[in-house]
């Protein structure tokens, strides 16, 4: 065998599979998009091109859509980090034992199954839920509050199911870190708040951007969080996608809207990456 | 201990606990004695498994969900094992497109690649045929086998190869007598991973099936948006237990090291 030809042969099922199932669904999702819609049978009409599925989800009620995925993207993303900073750094700071004990349970959860976790969470959060009735004892409200079917809801579930991920990634940063820096601010006299503002914050600053970017990159694809425990009002552009091919079976306008999602968070991230380019440099 | 240290470990562990609890909800809610979904706090009942058990529709899903899960892990683990070799030991044209392209699986918001690959099967008549569907986790595993496989080969020294090939053995020989032995807990713990993966991914699974050819998120959804129902927190249940024991599978291939 010629060796210059191995590492193509190695590389070529999965290239085959990229190629396959990532590359052509994209062009074939941009062909859906300029046909024509379907009349009678079938879900699209073939040989027709058109550029009217665009105008329909770029009017008036397709950009709140959009500004809507943003915002609900960029809220779960810096709740995801708000979150998970303050668990990464109650991980590292317990003994090995726990230290793995709490590893394995947030690796659980990023194992799950998400319709399990939604499940629960729909349960735990409902009219009669626990957490109604905690809310109740403690004398909070005199009556259930609505907890989901609504953007309370839709975020709790969405950033259920990103969180895991973000802990894991600051946990790998925190640990990465040499101790004996927060050690040696400590024995120059610096605070707690001082050691946290000046040494711990900025050395795990490229975890967070990394956290950041997953949780912004999953959040505006967020799609059964808003699905199963959002209202009517709580659709972003995942959920419209998935309602206009299988509620309406419009296929054409649904793949304009997966192209504008696509757009979307490509958009996003490149204005992520421009601002927080500078805490790349430092690691 | 000072009074402020045990208040963080106790709002810690409440925190970690918390991200555990939808799950744990979902189990308890299964051994419910009525329909109501209620908690069981006195009796505990397995009637709603029993009713699971019999119920085809259900037992259908949850066979083809393992059958899906296991081929998808299998694509995964031939597509990724060797071209995490080829980007470990060779250096060549498409190397660095290669490494970037094999993330993005990961990073495409499911909706757009499932609005992809559903015409995609329509027009080659995939769709609802779950080879559909194994394909498609297949690509979402291959990142996941790739990372991990290629941690192991980074990690390993080419020495024994060469060693194998000064006494005379032919590359195939050293690719199945040497290359391929050590890497099998690297590859295998990829495929636990990719498995249990495919097992618990649902986005695309409520794409690209059908009524004729359902997977257990395909079934467990409409109750989620519609209409409650025990059998569902009976499925968590069951998926619970299936990710348990492919992850169990995992820890124990990656701990495992053939002796050097």
């Amino acid at each position: 065998m010629n060796q210059r030809l191995t590492p193509y042969l190695l590389s070529a099922p999965a290239a085959a599979l990229l190629a396959g199932l990532l590359i052509s669904p994209l062009v074939l999702l941009v062909r859906v998009s300029l046909f024509e819609p379907a009349h009678g049978r079938g879900f699209f009409t073939p040989d027709t091109w058109t550029a009217a599925n665009f105008a329909a989800v770029t009017d008036a009620h397709g950009l709140r859509l959009l500004g809507f995925t943003v915002l609900f993207g960029a809220g779960v993303a810096a709740l995801t980090l708000l979150l998970g900073y303050p668990l990464a750094l109650f991980v590292r700071s317990l003994r090995p034992r726990a230290r793995t004990a709490a590893v394995g349970i947030i690796l659980l959860a990023k194992l799950a199954n998400l319709l399990a976790v939604l499940f629960g969470l729909l349960h735990l959060l409902g009219a009669t839920g626990p957490v109604n009735q905690l809310l109740m004892a403690s004398g909070l409200t005199g009556e259930p509050a609505t907890l989901v079917r609504n953007l309370f809801g839709a975020l709790v579930g969405e950033v259920y199911l990103i969180l895991p991920y973000a802990v894991l990634v600051l946990f790998v940063q925190l640990t990465g870190m040499d101790p004996a820096l927060e050690a040696a601010a400590r024995g120059l006299g610096a605070s707690a708040g001082q050691v946290f503002v000046r040494v711990t914050l900025p050395l795990s600053a490229p975890g967070l951007v990394l956290a950041g970017e997953l949780g912004l990159m999953w959040g505006l694809g967020a799609f059964l969080g808003p699905l199963v425990l959002g209202g009517p009002a709580e659709i972003t552009l995942s959920v419209e996608v998935h309602r206009q091919a299988f509620e309406y079976g419009r296929w054409t306008r649904a793949a304009a809207l997966a192209l504008v999602l696509l757009l979307a968070v490509g958009g996003c991230l490149a204005v992520y990456g421009l601002l927080t380019s500078r805490f790349r440099r430092m690691t | 201990m000072t009074a402020s240290r045990i208040t963080g470990l106790a709002l810690g562990w409440l925190a970690v606990f918390c991200m555990l609890a939808p799950l744990l909800f979902s189990v308890w809610l299964s051994f419910s004695p009525d329909s109501f979904l209620t908690p069981p706090t006195g009796e505990w009942s397995g009637r709603w498994y029993v009713a699971f058990a019999a119920d085809r529709r259900w037992v259908r899903a949850v066979e083809r969900s393992l059958v899906v899960a296991t081929l998808a892990a299998g694509v995964a683990l031939v597509a990724g094992t060797p071209l995490a070799y080829a980007v470990a030991r060779y250096r060549f044209a498409g190397r660095r497109v290669l490494l970037g392209g094999i993330l993005l699986p990961a990073c495409m918001p499911p909706a757009v690649l499932g609005m992809g690959l559903l015409p995609l099967l329509y027009v080659t008549r995939l769709w609802g045929h779950p080879a559909g569907l194994v394909l498609a986790h297949g690509l979402l595993g291959l990142p996941v086998v790739f990372l991990i496989v290629r941690t192991h080969f980074d990690q390993a020294s080419p020495d024994l190869q060469a060693a194998a090939r000064g006494l005379g053995a032919s590359p195939a020989q050293v690719a199945w007598r040497i290359t391929l032995p050590l890497a099998r807990p690297a590859a295998l713990a990829g495929a636990a991973a990719a498995f249990v993966g495919s097992l618990n991914e649902a986005m695309l699974a409520l794409f690209l099936t059908t009524p004729a050819a359902e997977t257990l998120p395909a079934v467990v959804w409409p109750h989620l948006r519609y209409a409650a129902s025990p059998l569902v927190a009976v499925a968590s249940c069951v998926s619970v237990a299936l990710t348990l024991v492919g992850v169990a599978c995992l820890a124990v291939l990656y701990r495992y090291h053939p002796k050097r």
